[in-house]
């Protein structure tokens, strides 16, 4: 959930700092910022956009926007590094647009040809952690741990297709081998148990602060 | 608002930022966002909301290129050259008559509040230097001066104009920690109108010692601060450090 400025963790802090040095236009404040997040964002960028150069070349387009943008950054609405991770996925996933051929996906029909439920892991053997890993690690995260046990099997892992990987409904349908109308509802489902779930807990914790 | 229309809203705002809102139904989405602050507001929260499964992602440095490449495509007129020629001309930190002037004026008062030599505390004193205006000020920056001060807590600096300063609009004001010998490091910019907090981790080590640091300035640069890493402007405050 939101968390106000007065809670944020000192990283988060020192991120908001150098956003509003650069959004004055103090360059050095602005390097500061793309030292300490670059890395983060370039890999956000490389799960969805795999190819390094394309990649790159987003990093680019994502802090030449935030330079741009950062007078508009508002520290009520969202947290420094997050506002910069939105900016990052809204590029990759644009650039999947814009690129159409998404041949990675037949490999892996052609690895899996017999198997009903592709092994997620597997499929990205050679590249790192696959999606399904990736949401078990995320689940350190605070309440998010705790709300993702509550989702299905195929919802868990079609949320983590389609957000770590950008894959859309239809590319997620394909690679389970499910309708594409149940994927959607499986998606759909998926984040509405989220939101609820969250946003009890973060209901229990204002009792619990208020108490 | 509706319910109806309310719940669409915020199912399509969790689409957008899981990602799965694809084509022109993105774009139509993006184009709403700029009117609607009630999806705006929904989206925010989505964000909130999912970010936080990114932390997974083991990070990955990108190649130096990278940055470079956002220089160029901010600040594509920041070229060596200008560097070059800002070496050529004899930099004012260097010049006696510049601190014959600015001494002439200086009050630079350092002036730790409080019984802290009666009391031996781990916390360093609140200092405070004024940077008096310099001789080669052009007009219209004022006669006034420039209060510089550490916080007692010793994790930021404040800086603030007595009167603001009256600058061109593509100019801006930089600040400097001028070492007794070699060139002023960038504290970074600061604002003519008003209060200009740096965070103190942010700041050289052992800033405040004379070893390092005899003097702090500000001079006048382009908007994105000096292009060469050095003043390249006029100096229009100075002040000594005196501990």
């Amino acid at each position: 959930m939101r968390t106000a400025p007065e809670d944020w963790t000192q990283r988060s802090r020192e991120l908001a700092q150098h956003l509003s040095r650069a959004a004055l236009g103090d360059r050095q404040a602005f390097k500061q910022l793309y030292d300490a997040t670059s890395a983060h964002l370039f890999a956000v960028l490389l799960r969805i956009q795999r190819d390094r150069a394309v990649a790159e070349d987003l990093l680019q387009e994502v802090y030449v926007s935030a330079w741009k943008a950062a007078a508009s950054f508002d520290a009520q609405q969202s947290q420094p590094l997050t506002w910069l991770t939105h900016i990052a996925r809204n590029k990759a996933i644009d650039s999947l647009r814009r690129a159409q051929a998404q041949p990675r996906l037949e490999t892996v029909h052609a690895e899996h040809d017999d198997d009903d439920r592709p092994d997620l892991d597997q499929r990205m053997a050679d590249e790192g952690p696959g999606p399904a890993e990736l949401l078990e690690r995320a689940s350190d995260a605070r309440q998010l741990a705790h709300c993702m046990q509550g989702l299905s099997a195929q919802q868990r892992q079609s949320v983590a297709l389609a957000f770590f990987d950008g894959l859309s409904h239809a590319e997620v349908a394909e690679q389970l081998r499910q309708p594409l109308g149940t994927v959607k509802s499986w998606v759909r489902r998926a984040l509405m148990t989220l939101k609820t779930c969250l946003e009890r807990a973060a209901q229990r914790d204002d009792l619990i602060a208020g108490a | 608002m509706d319910y109806g229309r309310r719940d669409l809203a915020d199912a399509l705002a969790a689409q957008y930022v899981a990602g799965t809102l694809r084509g022109p139904a993105r774009r139509r989405f993006e184009a709403l966002l700029a009117a609607h602050p009630g999806l705006r507001q929904a989206v925010a929260a989505w964000r909130a909301r999912l970010m936080p499964l990114t932390g997974a992602v083991e990070p990955q440095a990108p190649p130096a290129s990278a940055w470079q490449g956002i220089e160029q495509r901010l600040w594509p007129t920041a070229a060596p050259s200008t560097a070059a020629e800002a070496a050529h001309t004899a930099p004012w930190w260097r010049t006696l008559a510049f601190w014959r002037g600015a001494s002439a004026f200086a009050t630079v008062a350092a002036i730790g509040l409080g019984v802290l030599l009666a009391t031996p505390q781990p916390q360093a004193p609140p200092v405070i230097v004024v940077l008096q205006a310099a001789d080669g000020a052009p007009a219209g920056t004022g006669g006034g001066s420039f209060v510089a001060s550490f916080s007692a807590d010793g994790r930021s600096l404040v800086t603030r104009p007595v009167q603001p300063v009256a600058l061109q609009v593509d100019r801006a004001l930089e600040l400097w920690a001028v070492p007794p010998q070699g060139a002023p490091r960038s504290l970074g910019l600061v604002s003519a109108s008003g209060l200009t907090v740096i965070q103190r981790d942010k700041l050289p080590q052992a800033l405040l010692d004379q070893r390092n640091t005899a003097a702090l300035a500000v001079s006048v640069e382009p908007p994105g601060g000096s292009p060469t890493g050095a003043p390249t402007g006029p100096v229009v405050f100075a002040g000594r450090l005196q501990l």
